[in-house]
């Protein structure tokens, strides 16, 4: 009997699509561009013969061969004098601190002949010590070749003293004719740049100094400072924390000037007093996937539940009705809260005025006042205050700015209404990194130095000042802020000498506070504020009613406030959540866009295009910005990410996605009209399959179970083969002859699910570390992305084997249904890169030996004996191989992405790594030109390497601490004790590659 | 078949010739006749300056000689001022005992009050002169007469390289020899061809030239198929491997030996003088780059030696007592005014730029500091005798294959505490590679040193 079994090749054939029906009747997605070639005429009408052809092809060859018979001549050219300090081919290393107006973090640079190549985090247990994504590819934009390159005035080509002088005549005939002359930065926590800017209140008497931070704080800070008498705000102490409770608060992703991403990993290490996070949001952000409960809340209910909790806590304030189940989780989670002991936090994100007043409310309520959130050590790095804002745009429309000097910020971009206002300053002087939309409109630009050029000091958090110095001489004719305002009020000392004096004048050592980055100091502390009165905050704040409409919330990506939007790795490296890279989109939850009639469609070849929708708030219209299904969206908002939608950035961010900011709201949310435009969108995906299907790829336990059976039989079981000798695992069924891999080294790679949360940092260290090919949006979207680690994110499905046995559902329709994420997923993150296997399949499949195995458990990549079959990308079970399609060094296809195509971004290119040619296979090498470099110096020194002397340029990055490297043969090491851990198991080891990676179990505090 | 093979025959030859002109115009013989003259100058003040340290004991010039160099010449020249004054006629301007005095100890002898002491020390702007207790009295003696006699003594130079001229004779007469004999066979080959010819006249035969015997016997040669088989044969093999000869040797470098833009001697710094390599190139113990030394480096010896006392073959001054031009080109460099024997101020320093001998490609990783520090290999092992160098050349091959040869045969360090020390209480990794290889030599290749990963990445 013939079978009558239907097999469908993809979800769209089963469900019959349109794009299904167009692949059955033509079998090429895409027509062959045969008609273009046969109407081009010329082309038909040619003259050539095959014999011509054939002369022209022997030529060539013959010219082809002479050309390579000649070597160039190469010069090698030593210093002069060669510095001290410096010995070529040996990197330096400098402390300093890194800012770019948005971020603040404490790093080491890597320089090697005097070029930073690479960040590194900071000496440990300084603030904010880690590096995110922005801070690690920070050395890129120092590289970049849209910097303005000198003064510029009135449109044209200037110099120093001809700008400085304007800027000082304009400040002087303001004061003569009583108009103000107003500073506007980014937030200014510098002492040096502080006691500058109050040299010159003291010089000029019409003086005004306002603080602009592009995703604002002002409401949150307006609060704190009521309550603790500075503009800043309190210290969040996860590590005293058992509970962490946040309401859209992205913590772990972005926004947040602190950086909690560490010790939110300490504490979540699995086992009992595990800390537990709750998370309330519209949008699925990166902090929200992490979440161990994760609750689905409108913006508007926000201050509603938040009231809730408040008097549920004892406080009071005004109440509102709320849906069923949110009350019903709320009141949960204020049973958890009561039973907290103190030993709780409350974040809230966005800058709403009524729920910052009922978050310190709460937080005074739980008892976190001194203890989790310790309000007697502000964090200085926010100061904005959008009131003043706003009076500088009045001020400035009502002709009462007669000289406005604007540095290091780019208000025309951030706000909407700067624009107008802008033009209307007597004179207007920008001290910018780049002709942006500000520095367009102003009278004056003239170029500043980039964080890795200048000298500075910060004081970031009560009891810690650093010192940023600078690593490589200004690439450009810049000059520091410090420098300019000492001009104008007659303090002609270098910015050194300014910062050197701060330090000096705080007591310090200044060699020594130099060379260690910082110190620790007494000032910046505060009494702290009481807990009763902001507890009685709470009954003075407005509490919303839900909203019906749809309601927008911000978010931040990688690319942050949009600071360093020029800046490709930024745009390469992929959403965490969303996995779409080179874009800014509307997410949005998969009811609302089935009612609106948006959709969402994946091609053939796999690409994915999504519908545009207008987005109107008030009177502020963003036209074109496509919409994104997002499982996990709660109904009724969208999301949009801010940083995108430049016009003066660079040829990398210039029209690429939509300004969110030029909706106008500061507040991060905002009620929206949303309606259908026409066409499609084509995105950049990473990633196609969301759902594990059913397998065990990322390996999950609760912590209850977890803690039930720490040997881990219940939970991380082998998989086992029905051998004629009985069950085997894969280890034990091995058909290989094994590697000596007892006598040298023995590199492994523990990675724990865990620790991870996903932020990508690891990424971006990894493209800087190995010179890894920027390829652009085009190339992406063919699924020809250059990552040697990427980090895969799974949603988990409703359906499972487990329920289709139950509810009796057939096989198709159960892979069709597992296939679907379910509308309030869990989320996991998964590190995937080269897994080093011991069997490697790829290493049997290579025709020409290129990809070989090493003693020390690593796989080797010879670039030079790669002929580009291919054949390993194809057999590799964990798709970590990247091929080189293009020379993207030189294609002219690459020249708006690629940094390398210019002589300024190929300076961070690292001198140890080779820079592959089209053609060849690449792959992750476990930073081997570090290992090798370890090595080297344990035998310059005579002793063993030592556990932790080195690590992975990836490892090295992540805050988390998720990734552990290091030489098992090393019965000490932490990477043995990690593998011998319950935890641990391979990825894919039914397959029996023997992977020298291995992950440890993700452990849920459900 | 030959029509295919032809293009590239005429293409490998193209290659061939534009590769040598290539060479000939980047690279200079290695022995010229005029390095050869230059080491054979250097040989006779080698050999003048053996005789002189021989001699030493007594008050002699020769001794004297001998200690100036040794304790003075840093500071003092006999014609010129250094860091002190020339001191050609010293014993003119002071007495000897004066001398005697102020050498030995100048500081006891300006603090005795001595005005004339006081003087000369603030005339040098107070810099203070080595005391030199250890000479005695006899040892000053010679020194200054060394400063009387300076060094005319040089001129019997001209007579030792007469003596080594009829040598260098011989040997060029050798080729003259060879014209003789060939000369000689071809007198020979003619006159037995008139005997054989006249041989034929009184058979009666037809006589014969040259030319008609060859005819008739390469058309016997062409006839014999299995001769021509061979010659075929002969001439393919002859061709592949002259082909394959030549393919393997594009790219390589062997000899290249470009022409730089200071006329360095290695034979004189790191041969005749001596200096440790690493003194210069220091950064070839850390780091992966031997480096180039930068011009201030030169400057420690060169802010003294300004190439003056260079002497030619005939024994002469080379450059007629006057700074070497080639050194003038560090000054130029760095801005040192020899003259007034300062840097110059704001001045616009010249980097050199050397051609670069020895390169690797990209995609090979080396590391000198590896080979140098970790494997202790000598300098010369790759880079052969530089210290008999005029002019530097790549001495080795530089290719994979040499790497890996090295590699199979050289043995690790196993007394470095990296292999020998155990950072876990357990085996270290020298006992283990004993466990696993028992008494076979440990070299690089059995750590791991063939693997692709090690160089390539």
């Amino acid at each position: 009997m013939a079978s009558n079994k239907v097999y469908w090749k993809s979800f769209d054939q089963l469900a019959n699509t349109e794009v299904s029906q167009r692949l059955a009747e033509n079998e090429f997605a895409q027509d062959i561009p045969a008609d273009v070639f046969l109407a081009d005429e010329r082309s038909m009408e040619a003259q050539t013969s095959r014999r011509d052809f054939l002369k022209f092809l022997g030529f060539s060859t013959a010219a082809a061969t002479l050309a390579a018979c000649e070597q160039p001549i190469i010069e090698s050219v030593p210093y002069v004098v060669k510095p001290d300090s410096l010995t070529p081919g040996v990197p330096s290393f400098y402390a300093t601190a890194y800012t770019d107006g948005q971020d603040y973090a404490s790093v080491l640079v890597k320089t090697r002949e005097g070029r930073p190549i690479k960040i590194e985090p900071g000496d440990a247990g300084r603030f904010n010590r880690g590096t995110n994504a922005r801070a690690q590819a920070s050395v890129l934009s120092l590289y970049d070749s849209a910097r303005l390159r000198g003064p510029v005035l009135n449109g044209n080509e200037s110099d120093w003293s001809t700008v400085e002088a304007s800027l000082k005549k304009a400040a002087d005939a303001a004061l003569a004719q009583g108009t103000q002359f107003v500073l506007l930065t980014s937030s200014v926590f510098s002492p040096s740049l502080q006691a500058a800017i109050e040299r010159l209140r003291q010089a000029y008497a019409n003086f005004q100094h306002v603080e602009l931070d592009a995703v604002s704080q002002s409401n949150n800070l307006d609060v704190w400072e009521s309550l603790i008498g500075v503009r800043a705000l309190p210290f969040v102490d996860l590590t005293a924390a058992n509970l962490v409770v946040s309401f859209g608060s992205d913590f772990l992703g972005g926004g947040m000037a602190q950086q909690l991403s560490s010790d939110y990993a300490t504490r979540r290490k699995p086992g009992s007093g595990m800390l537990r996070h709750v998370e309330l949001e519209s949008n699925l952000s990166l902090t929200g996937s992490n979440a161990d409960k994760r609750v689905k809340i409108k913006p508007s209910e926000v201050s509603g539940a938040l009231a809730y909790l408040v008097n549920e806590l004892g406080g009071s304030a005004s109440k509102v009705a709320l849906r069923d189940d949110l009350t019903k989780a709320l009141k949960a989670l204020a049973g958890e809260l009561k039973a907290s002991n103190g030993k709780a936090v409350v974040l809230v994100g966005g800058d709403d005025a009524n729920q910052a007043k009922l978050s310190a409310a709460l937080n005074a309520l739980v008892g976190a006042f001194g203890a989790t959130l310790r309000t007697d050590k502000p964090v200085y790095i926010r100061r904005g205050n959008e009131a003043r804002v706003a009076n500088l745009i009045a001020d400035l429309k009502a002709k009462r700015v007669g000289a406005l000097l604007v540095a290091g910020t780019n208000p025309v971009y951030f706000r909407p209404d700067f624009a107008e206002a802008i033009k209307s300053a007597t004179f207007s002087w920008a001290l910018t990194d780049r002709m942006d939309e500000t520095a367009q409109l102003c009278a004056a630009a003239a170029p500043e130095p980039h964080y890795l050029e200048a000298w500075g000091d910060f004081r970031p958090v009560a009891g810690e000042y650093t010192v940023a110095q600078p690593t490589i001489k200004n690439l450009f004719n810049s000059k520091a802020l410090l420098e300019v305002l000492g001009a104008l009020s007659g303090d002609s000392r270098s910015a050194k000498d300014q910062v050197a004096a701060s330090a000096t004048a705080m007591g310090l050592n200044w060699n020594q506070t130099l060379h260690d980055g910082g110190a620790s100091v007494t000032s910046g502390s505060v009494a702290g504020a009481s807990a009763g009165s902001a507890a009685a905050l709470a009954s003075s704040a407005k509490v919303a009613k839900p909203a019906s409409g749809m309601e927008l919330a911000f978010y931040e990506n990688a690319v942050g406030a949009g600071f360093q939007a020029n800046n490709p790795w930024l745009h390469e490296l992929p959403d965490p959540v969303t996995r779409l890279t080179w874009d800014n989109y509307l997410t949005m939850a998969a009811v609302d866009a089935l009612a609106l009639g948006f959709e969402n469609e994946t091609n053939s070849d796999g690409s994915l295009d999504g519908s545009y929708a207008t987005v109107k708030v008030g009177n502020h219209v963003l036209e074109n910005v496509p919409v994104f299904i997002q499982p996990g969206q709660t109904a009724g908002t969208v999301g949009l990410a801010y940083g995108y939608g430049r016009t003066a950035a660079g040829k990398v961010a210039d029209a690429m996605g939509v300004n969110a900011y030029a909706l106008g709201v500061t507040t991060g949310s905002a009620n929206v009209e949303i309606t259908k435009a026409e066409d499609m969108h084509e995105f950049a995906t990473v990633q196609l399959g969301n759902t594990m299907m059913g397998r065990r790829i990322v390996n999950e336990v609760t912590l209850a179970d977890f803690v039930a059976d720490p040997s881990g039989a219940s939970w991380n079981e082998k998989p086992t083969f029905h051998t004629i000798d009985g069950h085997k695992t894969s280890e034990e069924a091995n058909l290989w002859a094994d590697h000596d891999h007892e006598t040298m080294h023995m590199w492994n790679m523990s990675i724990d699910l865990n620790s991870c949360t996903g932020c990508g940092a690891c990424v971006v260290a990894c493209h800087i570390e190995n010179n890894v090919p920027v390829v652009g949006k085009q190339e992406i979207r063919n699924l020809r992305d250059m990552h040697w680690l990427r980090i895969d994110r799974y949603y988990s499905s409703d359906m499972s084997k487990e329920r289709a046995e139950d509810e009796n559902i057939g096989g198709i329709e159960m892979y069709a249904k597992m296939e679907e994420p379910s509308e309030s997923p869990s989320v996991v993150f998964q590190p995937v890169m080269c897994q080093h296997c011991n069997h490697a399949p790829c290493e049997t499949v290579c025709p020409v030996g290129a990809t070989v195995h090493s003693r020390e458990g690593l796989n080797h990549m010879a670039y030079n004996r790669c002929i580009g079959t291919r054949y390993c990308a194809n057999n590799c079970p964990y798709k970590v191989r990247r091929f080189n399609w293009f020379n993207y060094m030189a294609n002219e296809q690459f020249a708006d992405v690629n940094p390398s195509q210019d002589d300024y971004g190929r300076m961070v290119l690292n001198p140890d790594v080779t820079v592959r040619s089209r053609g060849v296979m690449e792959k992750c090498t476990m930073c081997i030109q570090r290992v090798q470099y370890a090595k080297l110096e344990a035998k310059k020194v005579g002793q063993p390497v030592a556990d932790g002397a080195f690590t992975t340029a990836c490892a090295e990055a992540c805050d988390s601490g998720a990734i552990t490297f290091g030489d098992v043969n090393n019965t000490k090491s932490a990477v043995r004790a990690a593998k011998a851990d319950a935890r641990a198991y391979h990825l894919l080891e039914e397959v029996g590659t023997q992977p020298s990676v291995f992950y440890m179990t993700k452990v849920r505090n459900a | 078949m030959s029509v295919i093979i032809m293009p590239d025959l005429v293409l490998s030859y193209f290659c061939h010739a534009l590769k040598s002109h290539r060479l000939l115009y980047s690279m200079r013989m290695r022995f010229s006749p005029i390095a050869s003259l230059i080491r054979r100058s250097f040989l006779t003040i080698l050999s003048i300056s053996l005789l002189s340290i021989s001699a030493s004991g007594e008050v002699s010039a020769e001794a004297g000689k001998k200690l100036f160099k040794a304790n003075c010449a840093s500071c003092h020249k006999l014609d010129k001022k250094l860091v002190g004054p020339a001191l050609g006629d010293v014993t003119q301007r002071r007495s000897e005992e004066w001398l005697l005095k102020w050498i030995r100890n100048n500081a006891e002898f300006r603090a005795s009050g001595d005005k004339d002491a006081k003087a000369i020390f603030e005339e040098y702007g107070g810099s203070v002169m080595q005391a030199f207790p250890a000479l005695t009295d006899d040892d000053i003696k010679s020194i200054l007469a060394y400063t009387i006699e300076g060094d005319k003594k040089a001129a019997p130079a001209p007579a030792a390289d007469a003596v080594a001229a009829p040598a260098a004779g011989g040997d060029t007469s050798s080729p003259w020899l060879v014209y003789l004999l060939g000369g000689f066979l071809l007198i020979n080959l003619y006159l037995l061809l008139r005997v054989r010819n006249t041989l034929k006249q009184l058979n009666g035969e037809e006589p014969t030239n040259l030319v008609e015997d060859l005819g008739v016997f390469s058309r016997i040669l062409v006839a014999n198929k299995r001769f021509m088989t061979f010659l075929t044969v002969v001439l393919a093999l002859g061709f592949l491997y002259a082909l394959y000869s030549y393919l393997m040797s594009v790219g390589m470098a062997q000899n290249y030996q470009p022409a730089q833009p200071i006329a360095f001697s290695h034979k004189i710094h790191a041969g005749d003088n001596g200096v440790d390599c690493n003194y210069c190139h220091s950064s070839a113990r850390h780091s992966k780059h031997s480096g180039i030394p930068s011009a201030n480096v030169c400057m420690n010896c060169h802010m003294y030696i300004d190439g003056s006392e260079i002497v030619d073959a005939t024994g002469n001054a080379k450059y007629g007592g006057e700074r070497s031009p080639e050194i003038a080109k560090i000054y130029a460099a760095i801005g040192w005014d020899p003259e007034a024997r300062t840097y110059i101020e704001g001045y616009e320093q010249k980097p050199i730029q050397w051609i670069r001998i020895h390169n690797l490609p990209d995609l090979a990783y080396f590391n000198h500091a590896q080979h140098v520090s970790a494997g202790q290999i000598e300098c010369q092992t790759c880079h052969g005798p530089v210290q008999e160098m005029e002019e530097v050349y790549q001495f080795s091959e530089l290719t994979m294959g040499w790497c890996i040869n090295c590699h199979r045969e050289t043995e690790i360090k196993g007394d470095n505490g990296y292999y020998a020390g155990s950072i876990d209480g357990s085996a270290s990794i020298s006992d283990r590679l004993v466990e696993r290889f028992h008494d076979e030599k440990i070299t690089a290749a059995n750590i791991g040193g063939l693997e692709c990963g090690k160089c390539h990445y």
